[in-house]
């Protein structure tokens, strides 16, 4: 146990983290990379991007509100302070993806109306669920939750993100490479410290499948919201079919993105994202609930 | 530098096989989610074409695959530093390796 925990220590996040793939970045991308033209003057895209990116903002929020909240309801120190990098990792993803909704046009005093007017009432749902466990400083429940739910979640999301991005906007890709990588570090804590703390405390699974099932059901309303109706769909399709012709593929789990269908794409994310949930859950010894589909 | 990473199998228990391990040359593979001195020992996974070589298994945590200067062999303890998970290497139910996290 002793060498487990020791692995949790600031200087593993120096070296690895602002020494290591954030050398060089500016709110994580590199400092010739802006945002393509394409997009700022679509204004259908441009107003896209800001709701997608508005709905990390408040994922990010909620992740920084949980992390920083378990700190001291964490029953060790190698934990504090993980949990003390993990909370310096979610204030750089919200600044990074705030930082981009400035790059995106939207004026710094709208801000908080754009976020407000833009933010997902299930994502919202999703975030409270969480947020009430981590107020009662109730910690198992906090870090599945938050490092095995949520960040379960983000990986999965944001991986299909950058796979998009990547051909298309280098400089979002690059700051989602950079947030991937710290969502490594946020599920192997999720999945290690729980898998040893609920050997030691068994009654609490009753409890933390509850919140799986429940956080998993706003996870989805949130998915379907995001690709179902959704108002650039034309555009989206328009564009898709530029970027076939071209030869651009977006490669994620085995399938090219770009010749999706909405519907199609939302059903292999959620798929996706619960079968992570099953499999992660599973290896803690947590049995998985399935959640209703919205 | 020599390969910190995996411990081999005890080789008293039945899977054990005695035959020379096969050594492999190791290059950066541009990862850079670890120090420098260790990034030859990771690389990104490439999906699920992605073929994995003799020396090499995919951490279920974080979906990196973990390589050795080392064949492998079930029962292989080996480390997964991007999300410092201990993973122990087994045969998986289609033959090929596969890593269980030790909790």
């Amino acid at each position: 146990m002793a060498d487990f925990l020791a692995a949790y220590s600031i200087q593993n996040w120096l070296e690895s983290c602002p020494q290591g793939y954030l050398v060089g970045t500016v709110y994580g991308h590199r400092p010739e990379e802006e945002e393509p033209a394409a997009l700022l003057e679509n204004e259908i895209l441009r107003e896209e991007a800001i709701r997608t990116t508005v709905q990390l903002v408040v994922g990010e929020r909620c992740a920084l509100a949980a992390s920083s909240g378990l700190i001291n309801a964490a029953p060790d120190e190698a934990s504090k302070r993980f949990l003390a990098t993990q909370t310096l990792d979610e204030a750089r993803h919200v600044e990074i993806f705030t930082q981009r909704l400035l790059d995106l046009g939207v004026p710094k005093k709208d801000l908080e109306s754009t976020i407000q007017h833009f933010a997902n009432p299930n994502l919202v749902k999703f975030a409270e669920v969480l947020l009430e466990k981590v107020d009662k400083k109730d910690f198992v429940a906090g870090v599945v939750g938050q490092n095995i739910v949520l960040e379960g979640m983000a990986f999965s999301v944001f991986e299909m993100m950058h796979a998009i991005s990547e051909p298309t906007n280098p400089k979002f890709a690059h700051m989602l490479s950079g947030t991937i990588a710290d969502e490594r570090r946020h599920v192997g804590f999720g999945e290690n410290r729980i898998g040893s703390l609920i050997k030691q405390y068994p009654e609490r699974k009753p409890d933390i499948e509850k919140l799986q099932k429940e956080m998993s059901y706003w996870m989805l309303a949130t998915f379907a919201d995001a690709f179902r109706n959704n108002p650039a769909r034309a555009e989206f399709k328009r564009i898709e079919g530029e970027l076939g012709r071209a030869g651009v593929h977006a490669e994620w789990q085995g399938v090219d993105l770009l010749t999706m269908e909405p519907e199609e794409m939302e059903h292999l994310l959620a798929d996706t994202v619960l079968k992570e949930f099953k499999i992660r859950l599973g290896r803690i010894g947590i049995e998985y609930q399935t959640p209703a589909r919205p | 530098m020599t390969d910190p990473f995996p411990q081999e199998a005890d080789p008293t228990t039945s899977e054990a096989d005695t035959r020379p391990r096969q050594r492999f040359e190791l290059e950066d593979t541009g990862f850079d989610e670890v120090p420098p001195r260790f990034r030859k020992f990771y690389r990104r996974w490439r999906g699920p074409g992605d073929q994995l070589g003799p020396n090499e298994v995919i951490c279920p945590v974080c979906k990196v695959v973990i390589r050795s200067t080392r064949e492998l062999r079930p029962g292989d303890r080996v480390y997964c530093m991007p999300c410092m998970s201990r993973l122990i290497v087994v045969r998986g139910e289609d033959g090929r390796l596969e890593a269980r996290v030790a909790y």
